[in-house]
């Protein structure tokens, strides 16, 4: 075998080694050396040239990027995610034909629809969709998020939270725990125009803090304009409607000289 | 896009001259020689104008007279009317197709016009489409396609942009798009360096629809968003940028835009093109549902549209119900259809807009209901409803779908008073949009006002002024006729 090859495949199994202890330090700088040797393959995208290691090569490289894909989750770096999984895709798309099926091609897709949906990037998500064929929309890992989005944009947080019981495999974890946060702040912004005034009590459900002070606190961090009054949060008054009667007149002044403007070009 | 009419071509019997085939000969003669005058003095209308003839001709060529027109205008033996002859099954057997390999052409002997060289060319590659013969057609179109990129004049560029688009038809027809997704990149290119309009905007709308194809949407709007925009020469070609455009903006949930685009490729379309109106509208009606209007009936009543616009009309009376159920029964019912459309995903988005319709029906007709009332209404299918039910209210609330509070202590939902709308500023916000559009409309129609661009220059002797005048009969008759012919 090629002892470029071997060399990399050594070093891959020491950093196999160092991510199942849990040693992200040493991860991190074995994959970075590991990057710089991968350069020296020539049958790697971009070039995709036909070289007698090419299936061997691309399965390796593959592989190393998952790796690097799940490291970054576990380092919490979210920007480290992107680039893996943007070097990662084209093994997926264009090499799908030449390489068997990845154990864990899913699981990852599922990630990174996951990462966008927290990061609110949704029109991403819905393109990463469209890429998707039908077979792996059934894939539990997919379907998860799939349904997690619908839920996002009905509304019903509480399912959202719900199915972080459900998650399909632990890496998910991360961005669920992100995820809760948004939500939190969601509700808590629905909350605020759809009631009145909440008791403390149910407001503490709503927000699933754990107890009292935990919510006092976090009203007086974010919402610093709910008022507490006798075991009830009184959520921002509605404005006193302004008067009705008060005419945009710039706006319409604007529209009435557009209007004769117009009308005079018109020969 | 599928325009294309199932031709069904009777084969002629070898030896008999069937009395259609001297005068197909003779038009293509006509057609011929329209071209060359139209290259000497270089205006590209006359091109254009051949290029039209040909369509209506479209259903009567036949290999013998394909033969015995590149015997007229090439000389026999040079080297295209070799190349091109190979692929037109010679009397009753068919030949080994020919692969030549696609070298630099000499000059041949009598100078035949390279207009009339890539004449030649289209003319055969609709001929093997119309006549299924795919492979061949791919084989031919990338010879062709290989000899424009030495050609660089103005005349040309007619032509050349059909050739382009029947390059790109059959390679799909054939499933392998991707291959040539390389070339039309670099053919645009070209055309961009060379200033060639036609070509830039043709070349664009191929590629389009190759990323799209293949649901490459980041990609496509990467190429679109880059690509210099001018102003529309086709108006065909720009109803399909609109449509690819509608499309993109639609996956990526920018709906308002994406409702425009697809409304005015439908409406630009020509009426023949049946097919395309179809897709347009489809699409069309889903954005609609999705910004939370509902089309009218008019919209599925469309003449020859109704049975393609089936599926998508109980989709939209499920919509506005507001029902569930309905919703979910429909999606299963028509799945196929959906998926053969590609809008399975948008469908899907459907649902919740399904939901705020409910409600919003359910806000209208109650002053005060209570929640797990709200969640056996809308048949959530949840494990406690009443708790979903809360959140999705109160999420509706907040983005001003229904204008009501909540009381949790009593566990009801108290609908708000709408008051009178006129005393507000709403009608004038919508006469606004109104009249900016009426207007808009109107300095458009006045800035695409085209002159010929050599009036000023000459005056007019009574001849030239014959031909003008035949030539906008021509022109008008065949406007009036809206015969399916380009593209």
């Amino acid at each position: 075998m090629d002892p470029q090859l071997t060399e990399v495949s050594q070093l891959f199994e020491r950093f196999k080694a160092a991510c199942v202890r849990e040693d992200v330090d040493t991860g991190s700088n074995l994959l970075s050396k590991l990057k710089v040797m991968l350069t020296g393959f020539r049958s790697l995208p971009p070039l995709f040239e036909d070289t007698p290691n090419a299936i061997h090569e691309l399965t390796l490289a593959r592989d190393i990027y998952e790796h690097a894909v799940l490291l970054s989750v576990k380092i919490g770096d979210q920007d480290a995610f992107e680039r893996d999984f943007f070097q990662l895709k084209p093994y997926y798309t264009d090499a799908s034909g030449r390489l068997p099926p990845s154990s864990q091609e899913y699981m990852i897709l599922g990630l990174n629809l996951l990462r966008l949906l927290v990061q609110n990037r949704i029109a991403e998500f819905h393109t990463e969709l469209e890429l998707l064929s039908p077979t792996a929309l059934e894939n539990p890992c997919i379907k998860h998020a799939v349904e997690l989005e619908q839920s996002f944009m009905e509304g019903a947080y509480n399912r959202v939270l719900s199915a972080k019981q459900t998650v399909p495999y632990k890496t998910y974890d991360y961005f669920m725990d992100l995820l809760a946060k948004t939500v939190r702040d969601e509700i808590a912004g629905c909350s605020e125009k759809a009631y009145d005034y909440l008791s403390i009590s149910d407001a503490r459900q709503t927000l699933l803090f754990s107890s009292d002070d935990e919510l006092l606190q976090y009203i007086n961090e974010e919402h610093p304009e709910w008022e507490i009054k006798n075991g009830v949060v009184i959520f921002q008054k509605a404005k006193e409607s302004a008067p009705c009667k008060e005419i945009p007149s710039l706006q319409l002044i604007n529209q009435t000289l557009s209007y004769a403007r117009e009308l005079e070009r018109i020969v | 896009m599928t325009q294309d009419v199932e031709m069904k071509e009777v084969p002629a019997p070898s030896n008999s001259t069937a009395s259609s085939s001297p005068s197909t000969f003779h038009h293509l003669k006509e057609i011929a020689s329209l071209i060359e005058t139209g290259a000497y003095a270089r205006e590209v209308r006359r091109i254009v104008r051949a290029v039209r003839l040909t369509m209506a001709l479209r259903r009567k060529l036949k290999a013998q007279v394909l033969s015995a027109f590149l015997n007229f205008a090439l000389t026999p033996g040079s080297e295209p009317h070799n190349r091109l002859a190979s692929y037109l099954p010679k009397e009753d057997e068919h030949e080994m197709e020919v692969d030549t390999a696609t070298s630099v052409t000499q000059t041949p002997v009598k100078h035949p016009l390279p207009e009339l060289e890539i004449y030649c060319y289209l003319l055969v590659l609709i001929y093997l489409i119309d006549q299924k013969k795919y492979n061949e057609a791919k084989a031919c179109s990338s010879a062709s396609v290989a000899r424009l990129k030495n050609l660089n004049r103005r005349t040309v560029d007619v032509l050349a942009s059909r050739l382009y688009f029947y390059y790109s038809l059959s390679y799909e027809l054939t499933g392998d798009l991707a291959e040539i997704r390389g070339n039309l990149l670099a053919l645009h290119r070209i055309a961009t360096l060379r200033h060639d309009e036609l070509g830039q905007e043709t070349l664009l709308n191929l590629l389009l629809r190759n990323y799209l194809h293949y649901n490459l949407y980041d990609q496509a709007e990467k190429l679109r968003s880059k690509a210099p925009r001018f102003e529309a020469h086709s108006n065909q070609q720009f109803c399909r940028y609109l449509f690819y455009l509608g499309k993109i903006r639609t996956i990526q949930l920018e709906y308002t835009d994406a409702k425009e685009s697809l409304l005015q490729a439908a409406r630009k379309a020509p009426v023949a093109a049946l097919g395309f109106r179809v897709q347009c509208n489809k699409w069309a009606i889903i954005v609609r549902l999705l910004l939370g209007e509902i089309p009218e009936r008019t919209v599925f009543m469309q003449k020859g549209m109704e049975n393609a616009l089936r599926p998508y009309f109980e989709l939209t009376n499920a919509v506005r119900i507001g029902d569930l159920e309905l919703f979910k029964s429909v999606a299963e019912k028509f799945s196929t259809t959906f998926s053969s459309d590609r809008t399975h995903n948008l469908i899907v988005r459907l649902r919740h807009n399904v939901i705020r319709t409910g409600l919003r029906n359910i806000s209208i007709s109650y002053s005060r209901i209570s929640l797990a009332d709200v969640a056996k209404k809308l048949r959530l299918d949840s494990a406690n409803p009443v708790t979903d039910a809360e959140s999705i209210v109160a999420k509706a609330i907040r983005d001003g779908a229904i204008d009501a509070t909540l009381d949790r202590a009593n566990g009801w939902m108290v609908s708000k008073e709408t008051g009178d709308i006129y005393s507000t500023n709403e009608p004038q916000i919508a006469f606004n949009s109104r009249i900016a559009f009426c207007l808009n409309m109107h300095n458009e129609a006045v800035r695409a006002l085209r002159f010929p661009p050599n009036s000023h220059k000459e005056k007019e002797s009574a001849e030239k002024r014959r031909e003008r005048q035949q030539q906008e009969q021509e022109l008008a008759k065949h406007i009036a006729e809206e015969d399916d012919d380009e593209f």
